[in-house]
């Protein structure tokens, strides 16, 4: 039987976590293969949805990744990432999706190595719960 | 149906060590609409680059997708070979298969599979990306600098000298900053007026320097090329037009009170210049001083002046400027050591601190050069300076200072060479004697008997008859806790950021460091910009620094908004959002969450709809979520686009 | 698109334009009009109709159905050519970035577990078998999405203690999915039947014979679009409103006076299901009813369908409607729809284009105002 490897989709912002996984790059630290990164411009550019619809193409795991709080490129866009996150994670409680497939993470442009061990992390974790049950085909 | 060609660059190699570069390139061939995929050692060479450009010219390529290292780091290089063949910019996307796949993973054949996606991830993208054109906009070619210390000062010069106007807005009476507070300086110790006071008068009588001191910012609107500033010219309680410099008033005010400008070891008048080589030399009244503005009663300096300049009921003015650039040079204060209790500044009157010897040692300071310790005014003839107070200190600033090791062996020196009998000890953790000249300048002073006592100071307390300050110290070179009774103590304080620091940061939008300076927008390679376009930063506003490196950082700014102001036009990017205006329903949310300013409700026949201008939209994005219908679209990052890139980096549509 | 044609009557099409004439998009939008598009598949333009924008504007009101001549069921029609659109990769947009139809489309996966009980408090008697089964719909997901503004879970807690207070402990179940309404509508076919499917196990298993609904497009849903789904079987279907008004004639219960109200006539109770007086009983019993000019088969639409059609004229379709409520002098706009009032409330919730004193009608449910009329509570 072959180990369960989880399908990990990220979107990291341009400014700060974006560059932080360029940073793990440089100081070739290492980390599981299973993630795809979307960069985008900020992380309160992340709708919603875009998890939910991440986990509907079958991720099994969704991280949105941005700049610590009070250091976001746009001032706030972080901030309204966090509310916007939480508003799904309420959304997945009730159709009983487990939130721990959601993770959402600040990491600066100077943190190569807490980007490297949260997807260390966070494929772990992924692991425990298996795959995502909406990727399965009928 | 487009042509999309896909470049994979092996990066020597750093790329192709791991990833299969050849069967990758046979396998993105066969994606939906790619003519061609390429393997070549290095794609940001110039042949690498001719590559592109021939093919899109003779393949008739429409869409590029180069997958090598970072878009940080040639994102630029090939957008210009996009251009240079005739191909929109904007149809460009780069797949980081370097930083975020070789580099990171070991296993061959899974870092080729992520490749793989990684690049149809950007195909995905580039297939719908829509081509572009940047927008241009007119820039006023004026620079604000704010604050006028020598870095302002420096800054300013350099602009209006290559023939720019400058708005200098300075918030003292004088400008000259703290570089006019100090006597003599390190390593030369040349006298700091006679090289400040040249470069001061320079600067008011520089024809495009429009100077505005006794003066603050207020507040700034508008973005690069395109600032407006509201600045309040505080009153002086004079009519400046018709004051002469005399001096009248000053010398018969009756009312003394303690110098701000002297680090309180000197009185001032109520009425006040800040030092004798004031630019503009204009007095200034200190409202909560004034006898007649507190009481009514007085009045001398009204008598006495001979062309009736006072004018105590005059208000502050207010005038805007507008310019294209702005340079924050606003400066530092010294730590107040009052919280390091156990050095008893402010309960010890002989323990004062660096800024304030420095007072006492200027040749027109509250002692005429001559230095006297508070308690009776007795010549000290024992001295120790203990450093790093406040610095390098997790209880306090965990940065070192920079300029506090120079400082204290320079003034050490100076007293020495005045009072050769006097003996003078420096209790250090190291010696930081960094710059040019500097380590010389430490052996001198070694030389002429100065003592370098290795140990941090642990607490200073007092002879209660003689009112001497004794040091408790670890001596770590002789390995022994020593007390040491002197007749006064200087704590070299080091450098903090301005109080009004953060009013600044605000009004700009500027990001701090760590260490609450304002944060320049890469520490390497853009050490005087930020990360708001068209402000610029210059002096210790920045970071402690000493002159020379303050002299040379404000040249840097004045490059860099010369960088901005010396074009008419600039163009702003176009990767911004767009209101679709059919759908947008006037609800207000997306101006609501726009941090710059940049959405109005404006009036479409009965209805009211959102308006992005796109001169000031940054293209966050924050605003297209917050519209709950979809009436947003932040350009080449639509819902569509976002969707496939989903489906190709999920390995495929389920 | 010859079986869609022919399926609901477009070739008895003459051209009138009534349809158009009548349409409230095509008022405000030039370039949406019901009779083009019939006009352009009786000439077989399968493809033009397909990529049209505009075939995604229709609110499928039936305002056009209800007055066309030649009984052409337009609605249907839509309802058809966006399937085939759909077919051919083209998608309807969402609201909430998308997030609705999505919600709607992971409730289809038959091994999902879903947390939608919440609100089931301790003063509701609710069973896991019974007679009587309450289909809650999506209200749990709008509670989630849209509690800024709006209690939709206390359109749920509503109708049960109502149910409660009528001696009738209803199943609410666990497994309850999305009745698929939207995603039927917006040309989902395939995952509709999915969850056409599952609901349908879940009634079976439930035991009940009966299904009330305090939303009119899970009523048509149910009653219309699952009718082959729940072939052989002999379940009655519905709405809140007719189960009070029959509360109220049968003196099972008695409202206390709530006010002066009117009433907003949800497309899918009135037009599309021809429901327009069980809702006034109700209303009569609480208060006075003063009625809106536009109402019973004229009421206009609250702008938005299958939240697929939200866009700048719906919110002047909403300040109107307010506007008309408003002006009956009545102390509330009473509807008995969750999108009506969702998208009603929505309407006014932010910046408004008139006089904040023109539209603040206080908008309330039906089944709310019920029990909170409710005599001896």
């Amino acid at each position: 039987m072959t180990e369960f490897s989880p399908r990990i989709v990220a979107f990291c912002c341009n400014w700060c976590s974006y560059v932080g996984a360029d940073l793990a790059g440089t100081s070739r630290l290492q980390y599981p293969d299973n993630i795809r990164i979307i960069k985008v411009m900020c992380s309160g550019q992340v709708f919603p949805s875009y998890i939910l619809k991440a986990l509907e193409l079958g991720a099994d795991g969704v991280m949105v990744a941005g700049c610590h709080i009070g250091d976001c490129h746009y001032v706030s866009g972080n901030k309204k990432a966090q509310e916007r996150v939480e508003t799904l994670l309420r959304v997945m409680k009730t159709l009983g999706l487990d939130p721990r497939r959601v993770r959402l993470e600040w990491i600066s442009a100077s943190e190569g190595v807490k980007f490297a061990n949260t997807v260390k992390e966070f494929v772990e974790e992924v692991k425990e719960l298996g795959p995502n049950q909406l990727g399965v085909r009928e | 149906m487009t042509n999309i060609g896909v470049y994979i660059c092996h990066c020597g190699t750093n790329i192709a060590g791991v990833v299969d570069v050849e069967a990758l390139a046979k396998r993105v061939a066969k994606l939906k609409d790619v003519s061609l995929a390429r393997d070549y050692k290095y794609m940001c060479s110039n042949p690498g680059q001719d590559l592109i450009r021939d093919d899109i010219k003779h393949r008739n390529l429409d869409r590029v997708v180069v997958a090598a290292c970072s878009p940080r780091m040639h994102e630029n290089t090939y957008k210009k070979v996009l251009a240079s063949a005739g191909l929109n910019p904007f149809l460009l996307e780069i797949a980081n298969i370097r930083e975020q796949a070789s580099w990171v993973h070991l296993d061959k054949e899974k870092t080729t599979n992520k490749a793989f996606d990684l690049i149809n991830m950007a195909v995905s993208k580039v297939r719908m990306d829509e081509p572009l054109t940047s927008m241009s906009a007119n820039v006023i070619q004026r620079v604000l600098v704010i604050g006028a210390g020598i870095a302002g000062i420096q800054t300013s010069l350099d602009i209006a000298n290559i023939g720019y106007d400058v708005v200098l807005v300075e918030k003292e009476q004088s400008i000259g900053g703290r570089m006019s507070q100090l006597g003599k300086t390190f390593p030369t110790l040349d006298c700091s007026a006679c090289i400040l006071t040249p470069k001061m008068v320079e600067v008011s009588s520089n024809p495009r320097i429009k100077l505005f001191t006794y003066s603050e910012v207020e507040e700034i609107s508008g973005f690069i090329g395109n600032f407006k500033a509201k600045i309040r010219k505080k009153s002086r309680g004079l009519d400046e037009s018709l004051c002469t410099g005399c001096g009248l008033c000053q010398e018969k005010c009756p009312t003394r009170v303690p110098s701000e400008y002297d680090e309180k070891m000197g009185k001032r008048k109520a009425i006040y210049t800040l030092f004798p080589q004031a630019v503009p030399n204009i007095p200034v009244i200190d409202r909560a001083s004034c006898l007649y503005i507190t009481k009514g009663k007085c009045g001398v300096c009204k008598k006495v002046c001979p062309v009736g300049a006072i004018d105590y009921e005059r208000g502050d003015e207010f005038i805007e400027e507008e310019v294209g650039a702005v340079v924050v040079a606003s400066g530092f204060d010294p730590f107040d050591p009052t919280s390091k209790e156990e050095y008893g500044f402010g309960i010890y009157k002989n323990v004062i601190t660096g800024l304030q010897l420095e007072r006492l040692l200027h040749a027109a300071g509250p002692t005429q050069g001559e230095v006297v310790r508070p308690s009776d005014g007795a010549v000290p003839k024992r001295i120790a300076f203990v450093q790093c107070v406040g610095s390098r200190d997790e209880h306090a600033n965990k940065y070192c200072s920079r300029v506090c090791c120079m400082y204290a062996i320079k003034n050490a020196l100076l007293i020495k060479e005045h009072h050769p009998e006097s003996e003078i000890f420096i209790y250090y953790i190291d010696i930081r004697a960094f710059g040019k000249g500097y380590e010389e300048f430490y052996k001198r002073a070694q030389e002429k008997g100065i003592k370098f006592m290795r140990g941090r100071v642990a607490e200073i307390f007092e002879e209660p008859a003689s009112r001497n300050p004794v040091i408790r110290a670890d001596d770590t070179l002789l390995g022994m806790v020593t007390e040491n009774e002197v007749d006064m103590v200087v704590l070299s304080v080091g450098m903090i950021p301005r109080s009004d620091s953060s009013r600044i940061q605000k009004m700009l939008g500027l990001a701090a460091s760590p260490d609450g300076f304002f944060m320049e927008a890469h520490a390497k390679l853009r050490p005087v910009d930020t990360l708001v376009d068209g402000v610029f930063l210059a002096g210790t506003a920045q970071g402690p620094k000493d002159i020379p490196d303050t002299v040379a950082q404000a040249k840097g700014a004045a490059s860099g908004a010369l960088g901005v102001v010396s074009h008419k036009a600039l163009l702003l990017s176009p990767l911004i959002s767009e209101v679709d205006e059919r759908l947008c329903r006037g609800c207000g949310d997306c101006k609501d969450v726009c941090e710059y300013g940049a959405i109005e409700l404006v009036t479409l026949d009965t209805r009211k709809v959102a308006k992005i201008n796109p001169a000031i939209c940054k293209g966050c994005g924050s605003c297209v979520v917050a519209c709950c219908n979809g009436s947003i679209k932040l350009r080449n990052f639509t819902d569509s686009i976002t969707f496939a890139m989903l489906e190709a980096a999920l390995g495929g549509a389920l | 698109m010859k079986q869609i044609i022919k399926r609901t009557k477009a070739y008895y099409c003459v051209e009138c334009g009534k349809c158009s004439g009548s349409c409230p998009v095509a008022r405000v939008n030039e370039g949406f009009s019901p009779r083009v598009i019939v006009e352009r598949a009786l000439s077989g333009m399968k493809g033009e109709i397909e990529g049209d924008r505009e075939l995604w504007t229709c609110l499928t009101c039936e305002a056009c159905t209800t007055k066309c001549p030649s009984t052409v069921k337009f609605s249907e029609f839509i309802r058809g050519m966006r399937s085939s659109a759909f077919n051919s990769g083209y998608t309807s947009r969402c609201s909430q970035g998308g997030l609705l139809h999505s919600i709607q489309r992971v409730q289809s996966y038959r091994d999902l577990v879903q947390n939608r009980l919440q609100w089931i408090s301790d003063d509701l008697k609710t069973s896991t078998e019974g007679e009587v089964l309450y289909f809650t719909g999506c209200l749990p997901y709008f509670e989630n999405l849209f509690s800024g503004f709006v209690n939709p879970l206390e359109i749920a807690r509503s109708t049960v203690k109502i149910l409660n207070k009528a001696g009738i402990s209803p199943v609410v179940s666990p497994n309850e999915r999305c009745c698929g309404h939207d995603l039927l509508w917006t040309g989902n076919v395939e995952t509709f039947q999915k969850l056409a499917r599952l609901n349908v196990e879940m009634i079976k298993e439930s035991g009940a014979s009966r299904i009330v609904t305090s939303c009119p497009e899970c009523l048509r849903t149910l009653k219309l679009d699952y009718a082959d789904f729940l072939e052989g079987t002999d379940i009655e279907i519905v709405h809140i409103s007719e189960f009070i008004s029959s509360l109220i004639k049968n003196n099972d219960i008695k409202l206390n006076r709530a006010g002066i109200m009117t009433y907003q006539d949800p497309c899918r109770l009135g037009r599309h299901m021809g429901i327009y007086d069980a809702p006034r009983e109700v209303i009569k019993s609480m208060g006075e009813l003063v009625e809106m000019n536009k109402n019973r088969e004229e009421s206009s639409c609250c702008g938005v369908s299958a939240w697929a059609t939200c866009e700048g004229n719906s919110k002047q379709m909403q300040i109107e409607r307010l506007i008309e409520a408003k002006s009956t002098g009545a102390d509330m706009l009473v509807t008995s729809c969750p999108k009506c009032l969702i998208h009603l409330r929505c309407a006014v919730h932010n910046q408004i284009p008139v006089e904040k004193e023109k539209v603040d009608i206080p908008v309330v449910d039906l089944t709310v105002a019920a029990c909170r009329a409710l005599a001896g509570e």
